[in-house]
Parts: structure tokens; sequence; C-alpha cells
């Protein structure tokens, strides 16, 4: 059924088939991705410190 | 509509209500959706502001009523418990404030896209990052899914009732939540469960604090002081227990669920607010609960240990307080299942392209409804395990979401800002500010936690 016939009440860009279309990708410069890496590595290392203390904790 | 990945072609959300030109094949999930929207539309038509208002609040009253979880509640007493009245009586709703910047931001974009944070991350910046936003997600929810049901498993114990009851409750509680397959009644459910995380303000009034030495601690004073790394642990764990990466999930994808707008901005705002005002106010009552503890050895209650809270609250308070503090452990480990078990499925359905509405049946999105299930499953388990460390879990899980946090807020952040994806809706320069402010002294309160303990635990220091 199509929405004419279902009286769908959505708006532009609401439905099923068009959200499962994929948005363009961004364009991001070197800079804006190293940082990303950068903030990633550091959040990932971080975490590792978190989880060896709370393996110490528990041992 | 041509697929199509020309940045000219795609455009923001925002027209008028009005079917799209084409005539464009509909799914069960869309007529769900359209027939709550029907009543929405029907509302505003007649201009009934408050049915308006009932229909269209939920996403942000559940991001931050969910956050006011069992160990967020349990952070909050022990900030009292250990500190007593002062500092932490304001900071609390500053940490709502910072709350609302964030969660403001996702309920805007799902309004102007129509979809959810994984989605976004994965398409616009790549599947790497899309991936692995997904990946932190999954472990943090964990490890607060498990804190989660020990805190059910807290609040029964007061009343001598087991692990086996709380497992069963929690799990219990999510398939009933998903048996109505419609987004609206997943949400009045958990909206249901929301309203009793009030029980923490009734708790706060059951041990009769000093209105004057409430009205004092307004001024940030007296300042914490004592032991550094604790108060760290502390702080990065209040942080943690109103910010975290599921919260940037669940209200994004709840709202893009709901069928959220561009003409319900404003009521998405308030929304938000709301949800924010409640949970500081709630989280601030648990706080003073706690604080009746400081002349009683509070500090020595460790999170958890022995289902502490209550039973030390009705020895001073009264039997009253402590049904009504370990009532609303069982709440705050009740809602926050459904939230955080949500926020999981819908990454897991976002990051692998398949469906993700509670509009769908569970033929149709079975990664939804199974992830949705089985992250539950799997921490129900843990709680089971004889001896495992679940003191240690519950303490470190706002912790690890504080540490991976910054990740999901600046991807967050480029989102809203990004005028290809949000047209005019998109962050002014002073929203941005701001918003950069929160994310880095969010990222500094996780690493100086996890870095001091890190040392001292390998005793380079201390």
């Amino acid at each position: 059924m199509n929405q004419d016939e279902q009286g769908i009440h959505l708006e532009h860009g609401q439905l099923v088939t068009e959200t499962s279309l994929p948005v363009p990708r961004a364009a991001v410069s070197a800079f804006v991705a190293s940082g990303l890496w950068a903030l990633r590595a550091f959040a990932v290392l971080v975490s590792l410190m978190v989880i060896y203390t709370f393996i110490s904790q528990v041992s | 509509m041509a697929a199509s990945t020309n940045q000219a072609d795609f455009r923001p959300a925002g027209l008028p209500v009005a079917v799209a030109p084409a005539q464009l094949p509909v799914t069960r999930e869309d007529a769900r959706r359209s027939d709550d929207r029907l009543h929405v539309h029907r509302a505003r038509g007649q201009n009934r502001r408050w049915l308006l208002l009932w229909l269209l609040v939920g996403p942000g009253i559940l991001a931050m009523l969910g956050e006011n979880d069992g160990p967020s509640m349990i952070s909050y007493a022990a900030d009292g418990a250990q500190y007593g009245l002062g500092f932490f009586v304001p900071f609390i709703p500053v940490l709502f404030a910072m709350a609302y910047i964030c969660q403001e931001m996702c309920m805007r974009i799902a309004a102007v896209t129509h979809r959810g944070y994984g989605t976004l991350v994965l398409q616009r910046y790549g599947r790497a990052w899309g991936w692995f936003g997904a990946a932190d997600l999954t472990l943090t929810n964990l490890v607060t899914l498990v804190a989660e049901f020990v805190s059910i498993r807290v609040g029964l114990a007061y009343f001598h009732l087991g692990s086996g009851v709380a497992v069963t409750l929690g799990l219990a509680l999510v398939v009933f939540s998903l048996s109505g397959k419609r987004y609206w009644r997943w949400e009045r459910i958990a909206l249901g469960l929301a309203v009793f995380n009030g029980l923490f303000l009734l708790a706060a009034i059951l041990v009769r604090p000093s209105p004057g030495a409430i009205v004092h601690s307004l001024s940030f004073v007296p300042l914490p002081g004592g032991n550094v790394n604790t108060l760290l642990l502390l702080l990065a764990s209040t942080v943690g227990a109103t910010v975290t990466p599921w919260m940037i999930f669940f209200q994004q994808s709840a709202s893009a669920d709901k069928g959220i707008t561009v003409r319900d901005l404003k009521h998405g705002r308030f929304d938000t607010a709301a949800g924010a005002v409640l949970g500081a106010v709630f989280g601030v009552g648990a706080l003073i609960a706690g604080a009746a503890l400081l002349t009683h050895h509070g500090s020595g209650i460790q999170g958890f240990a022995g289902a502490g809270f209550p039973g030390a609250l009705a020895h001073v308070a009264g039997s009253a307080a402590g049904t009504v503090f370990a009532l609303g452990l069982i709440e705050a480990g009740a809602l926050a299942i459904l939230t955080i078990c949500a926020s999981t499925a819908y990454a897991a359905g976002e990051c692998a392209g398949v469906s993700h509405s509670f509009n769908s049946s569970p033929g149709n999105a079975a990664a939804f409804y199974t992830a949705n299930i089985a992250v539950a499953v799997v921490a129900a388990g843990v709680i089971l395990i004889p001896g495992a460390p679940l003191l240690s879990i519950a303490l470190n899980a706002n912790v690890l979401a504080t540490v991976l946090l910054p990740v999901s807020l600046v991807f967050m952040v480029m989102l809203a800002s990004d005028k290809g994806l949000m047209g005019q809706h998109a962050n002014k320069r002073s929203t941005n500010a701001i918003a950069i402010t929160v994310i880095a002294f969010v990222g500094l309160c996780g690493a100086a936690y996890g870095i001091d303990s890190f040392l001292q635990a390998t005793r380079l220091i201390g």
C-alpha cells in the first residue's frame, strides 16, 4: 500500500523507505580526523587503566 | 525517491505536514508511527495544549530519570554520607544542566534527521566510528546493567527477597514492555515506572533534614576534603551518574522512533528540561537521604555493601525512610534496565542496518528485539554467579561510562553543528562553546580518576 491509500500522517523524510537511505558522507579534514583518533586512543588508554584498577581491586 | 549520496539531494526535514510528493511504500512501522502522529496533529489542530504535551513528552524524561539509576542514586547517597550537605547539593543540578545541553542536541538531531545516533555516526563519519561507538556502548551498558540488577537485588534484600526474585522481576519487566509491539506502549510503561523515582525525594523528607543546612549548601560550601582518590572517585562517578553514552543513543533513537519532528522542538525541549529538573530534584533527594548517615559512620558504607544504605537509613531515620529508599532502588534499577536495554537494541539495529523500532514486529526486527532481551539476560546471569565482584562492578560502572563519554559527545556536537545535516537547526556558536566546555570537564573528571587510581593500584604513587 502507498501513503494515500494508508492515510499516512508522517512528514517528508520520516518513512522507513526514506530513513533507510544513507546520508551523504561528511568531509572531515585531516586535522579533525587526527584529533578524533587521538581522543579515541586516549579514551581506550584510560579505560584500560580503569579496567586494570577494577581487576586489582577484585584480586 | 531515487537513492542518492549527493549532498545537494539530501535536505533536512521541516516541510509542513504533508505526504511526500512521491508515493513510497509504507511499512507496518510507518503505519504505527503514523497512528501516533495523527493524535499529535489532531491535538495541535484543536489547540489542546495539555493533551499535546502529554503526547509529546517521553524520551527526555526517560533519559534523565533513567539516568537516576541504582548506581547513580547510590553515588549521590554516598556523596551525602561521605561529605554531608555541601558542595554536591548544588553540583548535582549543575550536572543536570550539562546533561540538558547534551540531550537537547540529541532530540534536535532526531527531530530534523529522523535517524538515530548510531546510524548517523556510521553513515556520516564511517563504519569504524559507528562500530567503535556501538562497542563502547555495549561494554558500558553491560557493566551498568549488572549494577542495575544489583540495585534491584539490594532493594529486595531489605524485604528479605533474593537474587532470583531480582533477576525474574527485571527480565519479566523487559519482556512485558516489549509485548505491545508499539513504541507508545513501551514508552508509557517506562514513564509509569519513572514516576516512582520521586521516592528518593520522599526519603529525603522522611530523614527530616535541616532546611538551613540545605540553603547554606547552595553556596557550594563546605567543599569536600579528605582523601584525594576517594574524592576523585566520587566526582567521576557523580559525573557518570548524570551523563552517559547510553543517554545519547537512547534519546536520539527514541525521539526518531516516536516520530518527533521539527514542529515538536519546543515540546521536545520542555520534555528534556522537565527530565533534567526532576532528575536533579530526585538526585539531590538521594543525597540528602544519604547525608543523614554522615554522623553514623556513613562514609563506611561502601557502594552496595550488604544492602547498606536502606538498612542504615532505617536504623537512623526510621523504617519508613529505609523502606522508601529500598523501593526507590528497585524502581531506579528497573527503569534503567528498560532504557539501557532499549539503547543497546537501537545501537545494534542501527549499526547492523536492520529494522530497529518498537513499532516493528519481532519478526521484522528480530535483531532489535533479540538485543533488547539478550543484554538483559547476560547481565542478569552475572549476578547469579557465586562470588562475582558485584560491588566493584557497581562502583566502577559510572566511572567507565564517564571515561568513554567524551568520544560520544564529540560526535554528537559534530552532528548537531553540521549545517549540511541540520540546516537552520544547526548549533549556534554559543551552544558549541558550552558543549566543548562540558566535554572538557567530563573528560578531565574521568581521566583524573582513571589515571590516579591506576597509579595507586600499581603503587607508583600513594
